[in-house]
């Protein structure tokens, strides 16, 4: 199981998600990636996206208006 | 679908950064209190010069507070449904609609039983294959600045910084456009016809037309989504 991250900060929507759902694509089963975005509408649609392809997603507000979305692959 | 936007606090997911690295993050109601308090009062010396200055203000406060804490958004209404097949806000965007279309008839319809002149008619424009290019053109636009026009002015408001860019050239391309308008306007707009439901259908017919409308394509999202993704969820 290994861990990722991945910078979205600065990015608007749909850049994050699209990269999101290109490097999720590449991680192994049971690896964990960790998305930094600051665009609000990332925050929505990324979780919803990955819960929807059924991973495990939590979000976490790291500062005001910053959030990791760490997203844990299952299939 | 479990609340988005609040921190976690009992983690399932087991992840080695732990994030107690994360900076103390400043107490922002105090400064929200002061923002509201100095609305107040510009709102309330602008409906001392204008009872209607103060009324738009107050209404541009609600509307970009409703935006940003309901997220919604017309370009991901679009957008979305194309890049992960989900159509949550396209639905959401649909209910819209079918509330407006309600509520604006019931206005219209009140002014034209008492016999007065109906309101918001300079907004019945001619349809042509301008309105379709337009469109195109501003869609593109739209999802590639990431906001339509209140999805910018409400990301500007929340400080991102790639948007005000946006804005910028926002309000650039605004100033051009009316500029030439009248000649976009001359040959070609005002060559097409301009269609107002009730005069086709009678206020019902009108109502119930476009609620039908609305239904069908509020089914197709439901299908695509079913398609693309397996069922809707939420």
């Amino acid at each position: 199981m290994a861990e990722f991250t991945l910078d979205c900060l600065g990015e608007a929507c749909p850049v994050p998600l699209m990269k999101t759902e290109k490097k999720l694509e590449g991680l192994a089963v049971g690896d964990i990636l960790i998305v930094s975005i600051d665009h609000s509408c990332a925050m929505k649609n990324i979780p919803e996206w990955a819960r929807k392809q059924g991973h495990n997603v939590e979000i976490d507000e790291v500062d005001d208006g910053e959030w990791e979305v760490v997203i844990e692959k299952t299939k | 679908m479990p609340e988005t936007g609040q921190a976690s606090s009992g983690s399932s997911i087991r992840r080695s950064t732990s994030s107690s690295r994360r900076k103390p993050k400043k107490n922002q109601i105090p400064l929200g209190m002061l923002v509201v308090a100095l609305m107040v009062v510009v709102g309330l010396v602008q409906a001392n010069r204008e009872p209607m200055l103060g009324f738009y203000w107050m209404m541009g406060g609600i509307f970009g507070f409703i935006l940003q804490k309901s997220r919604f958004c017309f370009t991901a209404s679009m957008r979305d449904p194309c890049i992960t097949g989900s159509t949550s806000v396209t639905r959401a965007v649909l209910i819209a609609f079918a509330i407006t279309t309600i509520m604006f008839t019931a206005i219209k319809f009140g002014y034209a039983s008492m016999g007065l002149p109906v309101p918001g008619m300079s907004y019945v424009t001619p349809i042509s294959f301008a309105t379709a290019a337009g469109g195109i053109l501003f869609g593109i636009g739209m999802v590639i600045a990431g906001g339509c026009a209140s999805g910018t002015l409400m990301r500007v408001g929340e400080g991102f910084f790639m948007q005000i860019l946006s804005l910028f050239f926002f309000v650039v391309g605004s100033l051009v456009g009316a500029a030439h308008f009248g000649w976009w306007k001359e040959k070609f707009i005002i060559h097409g016809p301009s269609v107002f439901l009730p005069d086709v259908f009678g206020w019902v017919g009108a109502v119930v037309v476009q609620l039908l409308i609305i239904a069908c394509l509020y089914k197709a999202a439901v299908l695509w989504e079913e398609k693309k993704i397996g069922g809707t969820q939420d």
